[in-house]
Formats: C-alpha cells, sequence, structure tokens
C-alpha cells in the first residue's frame, strides 16, 4: 500500500526528470530546481569512477571526513565503525568542495521548505551521501530542524556497509531514504560480488551505460554490448554472490533506508534490510527478453512513466483461483504479484516468507506503547522502592548518602534487593529502547512527555547506582572511566529525549532547596575521576601533565560547586561523609600543602585559590 | 459480514421514498433560487408534516476554496461547540468557504426564525442541498443539532439529505458527529462517477487552471435547464486525472494508516506531499446507474471507496469517463426516481468480510453485495482497503472490551483502596493531602505506588484515545466520565503532593503549568463535555495546586486569587467535591490560611470551616 502512495505521489516524476536532466546535460556534475516550496538537487550518473581505480569496493571509514558525517559515526562499544565505498565518497568529496555546490545547495535551503535529492546509478550514491551529510548538518546546526529531506535514487549500486545501515536507522533516518530498483537491474547488487576478475568488462559496461544515458537513443541502437557469454557469465557470478548474501544475511556492503522493487506489474516497497537482501536475489533473475540486468539500468525512464498513470486503472488480479480469501494472505499474494515473481513456482514459498518477515507482525506500535504503559506502572513498586532507599541512605546516622551506601554495601538483605531492582529496571529499560530501534513503537514515541519524563526520573535515580556499582567492581580499571567507556546506551539515548524536549527551556530559576535528585546523572562518574586526579596529582613530576591534571580539578570543582551553589544536587552529596566531601577535604589538604612547594605550577597566580 | 439486501431504502433509514425524491427535485431546483439572491428556500406543502429548507449552490473557485492548499479552517466553537475531539481538545477542521456562507446566511436571513417556527409547529425539519448547496445543509443540521438537541434537550430529529455533496469536514468532525450519535441523522446520496463529492480530496494548486470553467460548466447546467452547456474534453480529462491523483495519493496514505504501516518512510513523504484534510461521515448512498443503491456507514470505508470507484478499467476510457464523470454530477433526480422503485437495495455492514475477488461466490451469501462491488467496479486492491477500514472498527471495539474489563476492575480496585487510604486520614484527623506529601508511614508509601500503578492504567486508556484507537462515542459513556471523575477528585491531590514534595515546581514551573499529568486533563475535559459546563470550569481536584502556589507569594500581590479560591472552596465544600479533611489542623491550607491578615481572615467566606 505504501508503494501505491509513493507512485501516485508526483515526485518519483519530477525527480526522474531531473535525473534524466543531469545525465544528458551536466555530466559529473548536477542541476537543482525548484516547484512550488520544494528544492530538487539531481546528480547525474555519469561521473568519473572507472573499475579501474585502485580503491574500486574498498570500504573506507567516514569518520576521516572532517566531521561532516559526526552524528551519524557515535557508535557505541563493540561495534564496527560505518563504512562506505571508498570511490564514492570521493566523488561526494569533489562535489562537496566544488563552491558551485556550496552556493547553491545554500541557496535551495534558503529557498525551500523540503529538499529532495535524487540521482541515477552513480549518481543515486553521491546523492545518498549528500542527504547524509545535509542530515547530519541540519542536526548539528539546529535541534528540530524545519527543513524535511527526501533522497531518492534509481538504480544505485550499494554504498556503505551493515554499520552504516544500523546508524542510519538508530538516527531514524531511514525513511528519508527510498531506492528504486528496477526488475533485475544488475547495479545495485554488482557490490555484493567481489568484481576483481571482471574490471575490463565493467569497464565497459560503465561505459555502455553512460553513453545510454547521455543520449537515450543509444541503447536502442547499441545492443552488443558485451558477448552473450560474458553477460551471462557475469550475472552467474553476482548472482550466486546475492544469493549467498541473502542466505548467510550477511555482506560487506549492506543496503540501508527503503527499496521499492519495480516491475511491470506493479511495486512494492520494503524498509527491512535482511528483506531488501533477499528481495534483490529473488527479483534478479532473467528477463523475458533475454537480458541479464545490463540494459535493464538504462530503463528507470520507461518506467516512471508508466507508474505516473497507473493509478487510473484498477488492478486486474491474475489467476484468481489460487488467492487465498483471507486478507493477509490477498495482500502478500498482490505484493507477490507486484514484483513479478508470482509466477515462478521455485521461488514464491521463499518469497513470501520473506515478504512476511518484512511485514512486522504481532501487536502494532501503538497498542505495543499502550502496552508498555502497563509494563512501566508494573514497575513503579521496584522504583518506589528504590526512592525509599535513597532517602533512608539519607537519613541514616553514618552520612554516607545514598551514592556511597550503595557503593560500599555489606551483603545485606537490603542492599542485594535494591541491585535487583536496579538490574530490573535496566532491563525493562533495554527492552523499550530496543523496541524504539526497531520501529515496533510509534515514531514519536520519544516526544510524549510522558515517557520523556519518567526517562528523565529513572535515569537521575538509577544511574548513580550504576556508577557506584561501576567503581564498587572496579570496571574503571578494566574498561577505563565511566563517562566515557561504561555508560549504557539507554542513558544516552534519555539524555538525547530529555534535550530534544527540553531544547527552548531556559533553566534560570534558582532552587529554594536541593533538588530530590542530582540534575546532573553522571555527577559521581564525574567525581569517581576527579579523585583519580587528585591522587594522580599528588604523584606526578611532569609539569605538563600537571598542568593539566590541576585543570581538570579545576574544572570539576568550578562545576561541582556551580551546583551546589544552584542547589541542583541532592542532599546526599553533601552527606558528611559522602564521596564528595571527602573530596573537598582532600583537595584542601592538597592545596594547603602545596603553600608549601611554591615551585610548583603557577597555576593558582590567577586567585584561583580559594 | 451482513448484508441485508432486497428491501426499499426507505425501511432501513426510516425515511420516506417520496420524501427523498422531494428534496432531491427541491435541492435541484434550490440552485436557480440562488442565482436569485435567494439564500435558501423554504418548502411547506399544505397538510403535510414536513418542512423542507433547500440550500443552492455557489459557482466561483471562491465560493470553493479560500486559499491553498485545501481552503481549510478550524471551525468556530461558538457556534459548534461540540465538533472538537474532547479530550484531544482538537478542533474540527471545516471548509472556509462554506462555513462563511452558513454565517451569512445565519445573520443576514431569516432562517433562525423559520426554523424555530418549525419547531414549534412540532414539524418534521429536513435540510438538503445539492453540489455545493450540501455543506450548508449540512453545516445548518448540525447547527440545529447543537441549538435544539444539546443545549435545549429538545427531542425534535432533523434530517440532513445531501445528493453529490462536496466534503466540509475534517476526521474530527466525522469523529464528533460519530461521538455525540449524530450521524443516523445524515444521508449523503453520491452516483458512483460524480466527481464533486471527490474534488476536495485534491489541492487547489494542482486543478486551479481547470476548476473555473468546470466550475462555470456546472452553473450553466444546475440554473438554466433548457441549455447544454459544453466542455473540452482536454478540460475535463485533465481535471479528471488531477483530481484521481490527487485522490490515490491520500486514500492510499490513509489506508496505511489503517494497516499501521511503521514504516519511517511514510511520515517523512508527508512533508512533501499535500494530503487532504476532508473526510466523509454519516450514512452514505452509492448510486451505481443499474438501479442498485448501496448503503455504508463506516466513513472510513466510504472514503476509500470514494477513490476506486472511480478509477477506469483502462487508460483508454478516459476522456469518455471524465466527462461521464461532470455529467453524473446532474443525474441524481433520473437515477434516484428509478432506483427506488427498484427496491434493489444492499446494506453493507461490517465491511471487513466483503468478498475479495470479483468472480468468486457466485452461489454464496456473499453474491449479493459481491454484485454491488463490482457495480461500483472495486479491484482486489480496493477490497483490501476497504476491508482494512472495517478492520479497523472492529480493532477499536476490541480495544474498548479490553479496556471495559480488566483495566476498568483494576482501576476500581486501586481507587477503592485509595479512598479506604483516604478515610484512614480522616480517623486520624490529619489531611489526606499533609499525610501523602510527608511520606511518614508504610500506608504512605503503599499509597504511592498505588497512585502511579492508576496513572499507568489511565496512560493506557490515554494513549488509545490519542490516537483515535477507542470507538468515536467512548469519551461520552457516562461510567467512564464518572469513575474519571472519581478519580481526578481522588488521586489528583496526591499527585500534586508528589509534585511540590519534590520540588518539581522548580524544575518545570507550576504544577498547572506544565507539571499536570494529562489524565486529569482528558478526565476534566469528559466532565465538562458531559455536564454541558464552560471549559476549565470543573477545576476542584487542583485546589492544593493553587494552594501550594498562593503558599509562596505575598497576600497583597495575590489578594484576587486569594479571595477568588475562597469563593470556589465554599462552593465545592456545599457540593461535597472537596473533603473536610481540608480544614484539618496542620494542613498546607490551614497553615497557610492562618498566615493571612487578620482583618481578612475576619470576613473571609471559609472561616467558618476552621477554628480560630
Amino acid at each position: 500500500m505504501l508503494a501505491t502512495f509513493v507512485a501516485s505521489s508526483p515526485f518519483l516524476t519530477e525527480s526522474w526528470r531531473l535525473c534524466s536532466l543531469a545525465n544528458t546535460t551536466a555530466p559529473e556534475s548536477f542541476v537543482t530546481d525548484h516547484i512550488g516550496t520544494t528544492g530538487y538537487i539531481a546528480f547525474s550518473g555519469i561521473q568519473n569512477v572507472c573499475g579501474s581505480d585502485p580503491g574500486f569496493r574498498n570500504l573506507v571509514q567516514m569518520d576521516c571526513t572532517d566531521g561532516l558525517f559526526a552524528p551519524l559515526l557515535r557508535r557505541g562499544e563493540g561495534e564496527d565503525p560505518a563504512m562506505v565505498h571508498a570511490g564514492f565518497l570521493h566523488l561526494f568529496h569533489t562535489v562537496y568542495s566544488c563552491p558551485r555546490f556550496q552556493s547553491e545547495a545554500l541557496a535551495i535551503m534558503q529557498k525551500s521548505k523540503s529538499i529532495i535529492i535524487t540521482g541515477h546509478s552513480v549518481g543515486g550514491t553521491t546523492a545518498s551521501l549528500v542527504s547524509l551529510w545535509l542530515l547530519s548538518y541540519l542536526q548539528q546546526t539546529s535541534i528540530s530542524s524545519p527543513l524535511s529531506i527526501l533522497c531518492i535514487t534509481f538504480g544505485s549500486p550499494l554504498l556503505g556497509n551493515e554499520s552504516l545501515s544500523r546508524a542510519i536507522l538508530h538516527k531514524k533516518w531511514s525513511g528519508n531514504f527510498c531506492h528504486v530498483v528496477l526488475g533485475n537491474d544488475i547495479v545495485p547488487r554488482l557490490l555484493f560480488a567481489p568484481l576483481e576478475s571482471f574490471t575490463s568488462q565493467l569497464h565497459f559496461l560503465l561505459q555502455y551505460w553512460q553513453m545510454s544515458m547521455a543520449s537515450p537513443h543509444f541503447a536502442e541502437l547499441n545492443t552488443q554490448v558485451l558477448a552473450k557469454e560474458v553477460k551471462a557469465e557475469l550475472f552467474l557470478f553476482v548472482l550466486a554472490h546475492v544469493g549467498e548474501s541473502a542466505r548467510a544475511e550477511r555482506s560487506s556492503y549492506w543496503p540501508f533506508g527503503n527499496y521499492l522493487f519495480c516491475s511491470d506489474e506493479g511495486e512494492i516497497c520494503v524498509d527491512n534490510a535482511k528483506a531488501t537482501v533477499k528481495m534483490l536475489r529473488f527479483m534478479f533473475r532473467m528477463s523475458e527478453s533475454g537480458d541479464y540486468g545490463i540494459k535493464e539500468h538504462v530503463k528507470y525512464g520507461d518506467w516512471v512513466e508508466k507508474v505516473s498513470s497507473r493509478f487510473m486503472t484498477r488492478r486486474v488480479v491474475e489467476g484468481e483461483r489460487e488467492y487465498s480469501e483471507s486478507s493477509y494472505e490477498a495482500g502478500l499474494d498482490l505484493a507477490l504479484q507486484s514484483c513479478g515473481i508470482s509466477r515462478q513456482v521455485s521461488i514464491v514459498g521463499e518469497a513470501k516468507e520473506c515478504l512476511k518477515m518484512a511485514r512486522r507482525l504481532g501487536r502494532t506500535p501503538n497498542l505495543n506503547r499502550a502496552y508498555l504503559a502497563i509494563e512501566l506502572s508494573k514497575k513503579t513498586p521496584i522504583r518506589a522502592q528504590i526512592e525509599w532507599y535513597k532517602r533512608c541512605c539519607d537519613e541514616s546516622e553514618d552520612q554516607m548518602g545514598y551514592y556511597d551506601s550503595f557503593k560500599q554495601r555489606g551483603a545485606s538483605k537490603k542492599h542485594s534487593k535494591i541491585n535487583m531492582n536496579r538490574i530490573k529496571l535496566a532491563t525493562f529499560w533495554d527492552e523499550v529502547i530496543r523496541k524504539f530501534d526497531a520501529n515496533e513503537l510509534p515514531h514519536d514515541f520519544d516526544k510524549g512527555a510522558k515517557w520523556v519524563y519518567t526517562s528523565q526520573f529513572y535515569k537521575l535515580l538509577v544511574e548513580p547506582l550504576d556508577i557506584a556499582e561501576y567503581y564498587r567492581t572496579n570496571m574503571h580499571r578494566v574498561k577505563g572511566h565511566y563517562v566515557e567507556h561504561g555508560r549504557e546506551r539507554r542513558y544516552h539515548i534519555m539524555d538525547k529525549w530529555w534535550r530534544a524536549h527540553n531544547s527552548n527551556l531556559e533553566e534560570n530559576n534558582k532552587r529554594s532547596k536541593f533538588a530530590s535528585l542530582t540534575q546532573d546523572s553522571c555527577f559521581w562518574a564525574r567525581l569517581e575521576e576527579a579523585r583519580d586526579w587528585v591522587h594522580d596529582v599528588r604523584r606526578e613530576r611532569d609539569g605538563r601533565k600537571l598542568t593539566f591534571l590541576w585543570e581538570n580539578i579545576h574544572n570539576f570543582d568550578n562545576y561541582s560547586r556551580r551546583l551546589v551553589d544552584r542547589k541542583e544536587v541532592s542532599i546526599d552529596v553533601l552527606a558528611e561523609n559522602s564521596s564528595y566531601s571527602r573530596w573537598m577535604e582532600d583537595l584542601r589538604d592538597l592545596k594547603s600543602q602545596l603553600h608549601y612547594f611554591p615551585q610548583l605550577p603557577g597555576f593558582f597566580d590567577g586567585g584561583m585559590v580559594p | 459480514m451482513k448484508t441485508m439486501e432486497g428491501g426499499r431504502l426507505g425501511e432501513n433509514t426510516g425515511i420516506r421514498e417520496e420524501l427523498i425524491r422531494k428534496a432531491c427535485s427541491l435541492a435541484l431546483k434550490a440552485h436557480k433560487a440562488a442565482s436569485d439572491n435567494k439564500l435558501f428556500v423554504v418548502e411547506k406543502s399544505r397538510g403535510s408534516a414536513e418542512v423542507i429548507f433547500c440550500f443552492g449552490g455557489s459557482w466561483s473557485v471562491g465560493d470553493w476554496f479560500t486559499k491553498k492548499p485545501f481552503g481549510e479552517t478550524k471551525i468556530s466553537l461558538d457556534l459548534f461547540p461540540s465538533l472538537r475531539s474532547i479530550g484531544n481538545d482538537q478542533i474540527a477542521v471545516v471548509n472556509e468557504a462554506f462555513l462563511k456562507k452558513f454565517q451569512l446566511i445565519l445573520e443576514s436571513t431569516t432562517l433562525r426564525n423559520e426554523v424555530e417556527k418549525a419547531v414549534t409547529g412540532k414539524m418534521q425539519i429536513v435540510f438538503t442541498g445539492h453540489s455545493s448547496g450540501g455543506p450548508l445543509a449540512i453545516l445548518t443540521t448540525i447547527w440545529f443539532l447543537e441549538k435544539y438537541l444539546r443545549a435545549e434537550n429538545n427531542q425534535i430529529q432533523p434530517l440532513c439529505m445531501t445528493f453529490g455533496s462536496a466534503l466540509v469536514g475534517d476526521r474530527i468532525f466525522s469523529h464528533a458527529i460519530n461521538r455525540e450519535n449524530w450521524s443516523s441523522h445524515f444521508v449523503h446520496f453520491i452516483m458512483r462517477s460524480d466527481i464533486v463529492p471527490r474534488i476536495f480530496l485534491c489541492p487547489l494548486s494542482s486543478i486551479e487552471r481547470e476548476l473555473q470553467p468546470i466550475l462555470n460548466f456546472f452553473h450553466k447546467k444546475s440554473t438554466y435547464f433548457n441549455q447544454e452547456p459544453e466542455i473540452k474534453p482536454h478540460q475535463a480529462l485533465s481535471f479528471f486525472s488531477m483530481v484521481l491523483r490527487n485522490a490515490s495519493s491520500v486514500t492510499s496514505h490513509a489506508a496505511c494508516k489503517y494497516m499501521e504501516c511503521t514504516n519511517l518512510l511514510l511520515e517523512k513523504l508527508t512533508n512533501f506531499i499535500e494530503l487532504s484534510p476532508y473526510r466523509p461521515f454519516g450514512t452514505n448512498v452509492f448510486c451505481t446507474k443499474n438501479g442498485r443503491l448501496i448503503v455504508l456507514k463506516n466513513p472510513d470505508a466510504v472514503f476509500q471507496m470514494l477513490f476506486y470507484s472511480l478509477q477506469l478499467s483502462s487508460e483508454s476510457e478516459g476522456k469518455e469517463f471524465a466527462q461521464r464523470s461532470l455529467m453524473e454530477h446532474f443525474e441524481y433526480q433520473i437515477e434516484l426516481e428509478e432506483s427506488l422503485g427498484m427496491q434493489d437495495m444492499v446494506h453493507l455492514d461490517g465491511v471487513e468480510g466483503i468478498p475479495l475477488f470479483s468472480n468468486r461466490g457466485a452461489a454464496s451469501e456473499l453474491a449479493t453485495s459481491n454484485i454491488a462491488l463490482n457495480d461500483l467496479g472495486l479491484s482486489t486492491t480496493a477490497r483490501l482497503c476497504v476491508r482494512a477500514a472495517g478492520e479497523l472498527e472492529k480493532q477499536k471495539l476490541r480495544n474498548q472490551d479490553k479496556i471495559d474489563g480488566s483495566s476498568k476492575r483494576k482501576i476500581k480496585e486501586a481507587i477503592n483502596l485509595l479512598e479506604k487510604y483516604h478515610m484512614d486520614c480522616e480517623l486520624r484527623k490529619t489531611s489526606y493531602y499533609d499525610a501523602f506529601k510527608l511520606q511518614k508511614n508504610k500506608d504512605d508509601f503503599e499509597a504511592n505506588v498505588k497512585r502511579q500503578e492508576l496513572a499507568g492504567y489511565w496512560d493506557e486508556v490515554l494513549s488509545l484515545l490519542k490516537t483515535y484507537q477507542l470507538p468515536d462515542e467512548f469519551e461520552c459513556r457516562e461510567e467512564w466520565v464518572e469513575l474519571g471523575t472519581r478519580y481526578r477528585r481522588l488521586v489528583e491531590p496526591l499527585d500534586i503532593a508528589n509534585y511540590y514534595r519534590h520540588s518539581l515546581n522548580e524544575n518545570t514551573g507550576p504544577y498547572m503549568g506544565t507539571g499536570r499529568p494529562a489524565r486529569y486533563k482528558y478526565t476534566q475535559r469528559w466532565r465538562e463535555h458531559a455536564l454541558n459546563l464552560p471549559l476549565k470550569s470543573s477545576l476542584e481536584s487542583c485546589f492544593w495546586a493553587e494552594v501550594e502556589e498562593l503558599c509562596q507569594g505575598k497576600f497583597e500581590e495575590m489578594k484576587e486569587r486569594v479571595l477568588h479560591l475562597e469563593g470556589e472552596i465554599s462552593k465545592w465544600v456545599c457540593d461535597k467535591e472537596i473533603g473536610m479533611d481540608v480544614f484539618s489542623e496542620g494542613s498546607t491550607f490551614v497553615k497557610w490560611w492562618r498566615t493571612l491578615p487578620y482583618e481578612h481572615r475576619i470576613g473571609s467566606r471559609v472561616a467558618r470551616f476552621i477554628d480560630c
């Protein structure tokens, strides 16, 4: 159904019109246009990436690109870096550094409410990279950008690896990409296979495609680009590798975003990457006219024309007898017919399984959210117990406070119960975030005040316990300090939700009493680092390092004083025997000792010692 | 699936066929009167029990679209207080041009008087209109329902019949009419290929060039009966395909939503495309030109059919079909004459079960509905979408069943426990609010857990309401309105206590600003709507929040607010909307009140409740 929606929208036609304009009039470059409030940028499919390029099929990390894609590249622990095709990245840089691009892109961004970035063939990869850059750029400059970006590619080769695909999914950007793949077009499948042995043939093909793009009649005239046997060989070679990737569900290149698969019969839309690879496999077969997916690559124009009037007529169902009366089954059958494989008896079963996988089963997102509300309310007693525990700690006679009581806890039932609660809540929230990532929750889930506030409250309450546990078990010796190395992904995401929600809220009002929970949930982790610095300072003799340490200590001191001054900490921070109070004492000791060593860095001359 | 067949339309809708015929012919005639600047016509035949109000159309682009993209505007709640969704507080959107025209008629003509006369005469009142007269009939009917049924509780039942009417309101409009149980007052007749009921699925920008010539054509056709105006075939075709294209976009978008498509692309695309806000509502009768009438009540299914019944079987038909789509707009009278006589009516309820394939089940019990669907030219894709619309309706009922079952039981249990806690506090002569705020005892802690559990149950209900996943009438159901009020009065003070206990007001401002949970806002609006109270009049449960805020200020600066609050308190106490524990010794309220200047206290309206 989504595919019908996409197909009846005017921008497929418009995008293609500009793509072919770019192909014929602006080789190795791009064209721009305006329709209503939508700006278009189309990249030509004629680009200079030859098969002999030494970097061909090499993946490179995107990190090296001056932070252009910074928001995309932040990754959690143990994840592979996002990588893209070296040649395509190079192309992007050529475009990006071109002054005409800079000025025209800016002009379009100022004039439009929405931008469509599009490209045919290799131009599609540039379009994808430009879109990724623009999305990153917009995210860094403004929190909620009014500009919408859509990237439509036609027959684009694969661009990057699975990490890239996952990063885009986590950013919720996959909806910004729509890759149109026509029938058995070989280009989107090429990079599944190691092509070294076909270098010269590919060279030929590239030339053939580019000539056909430049002049639409070329394809009709010059039919014999390569010997039939060679084409068949290439086809089978690629087919074997696509098949392997589909079976193994992995490959060095991986699709991202949405794929719109088209055939003469109709089109379907798939957003699940695994299903995409499988569909790339199922729809890759010899066409009835004996084409090995080579001519198909330059036939997008014909398809677009056909699609733009398809909504006018009723869809005819073929071979009705085989169809089921259940809406679900019939829907699948129609989808298979749309990809033009309903008659391929050998793969129909598998293809159907694949589409089932792509269509999420089970409860729908809205019901999932409602169900989570109930689950959350079941977790409240657990959370309330932690709150209760905090109060007991804060009021207890040993004056250790919440954090230190938990960190230095003995083997009592009370503490271990709280530890269990901590773990249970972590499991719950991890599940929430997993569902959110997997699109099982509504898109605006992270905008709902209830969830933003509850997650924030959870974070403020429980993260100190996580930090305590981290330092109690000396994980920082193994993995490094908590803030950099130990913080769970859920907290980062909650931070993001909270910031997005409160972006326009200025915090200037001063509190009349101490907050019930410290407003920076990482306060204790920062303190632990500061403790290390104070410890190191006593032993360090290298003047430069010492200056650095003092600077850090000084920064933390300022930061913590500010929090305390604004009463943004909870009373446990100031408990007589809390780590913070002890640290302050330590620091005072250290500084008083310093007076005996006036030769040490002149760092305090600026009146920094209180 | 339930199909009623055979039968006459009149028997199933409770409308006499004679009345339908009469309304139709009058509606068409009203155009002539409208062109002579007579904005509406009243028809009372001697000796009959009906009064028919007919509204003629108007034919300039500005009378249809006031602005781009769809000429829509928020409806004015003064005239139409019910046309919103209650809890979500969303106001219905209507066509601005038609709304203005209606307001003009109401203010500048004798409409009010004529209606009043008919009401006093206890007549059967009928509003009718064809084409752009239809929206006027619809708006007048709703105005009537608001004024006579809702506000004055008059039991008179008006009827609204439209023929080839343009769409007038959005999803919330339709939701509100369903919720008020007003749908049965509206019957819309739609010819299978009449373009007019579909025009508003298309933004003005795509049909700007063709619209005026088409409207001129309609004007001539409707006013000068002896002329046969012409329209250029290419103009008709490009108009037709533009409307069809946009109808395809907006209906397939809606179908994606029915099927709960989670693809992010759907959301993103919505930013790039202008989708019509307008939706059908009420009972719709499709006329097939074979003498068959197909009656549908599910507005989402009607919406899908508006598009799919217009699809061609091959592109070569385009030109002919485009002409026909314009001509059929004027064929209601002939068509109804024929089909009302033929007694061939198919009533499609429970559309989730319609047959999917046109040539199936010729002998089965679905045969009749299959013939009907074939008459409308619905493909298998179309039927899947219509089924999805039916399935959505059923899902809403299932959601409601679940809420009515386990959720309601749990809510009641938790409320009972908290009520006991409230009583215990009263017995101990402490204020419920302060006991909870101090959180000293175990039962305070347990009350806190119950409070949070309840929040979960209510948030489940709310998250369904927010996405319109419960039946439209849910917010009008007495037992839920009652339960909501009970919950709000009992538990909101605890939420306020919790808010100020944690000084959350210093993070996010006063409770009544951003701190108040939606579950109390919703339940408050339910009550206000059910009892026809003014908006924001039911704030008794927020009493403590006001007290807390007043505690932080100086008396001199807030004298107004203090006096207002005291006035409200004495009212609430009399109506037993707040408990006497508020005045217990040591409660936040009493402590604060004692800090007020003596001169104020001595004359205060609440002095009699507090020991001085």
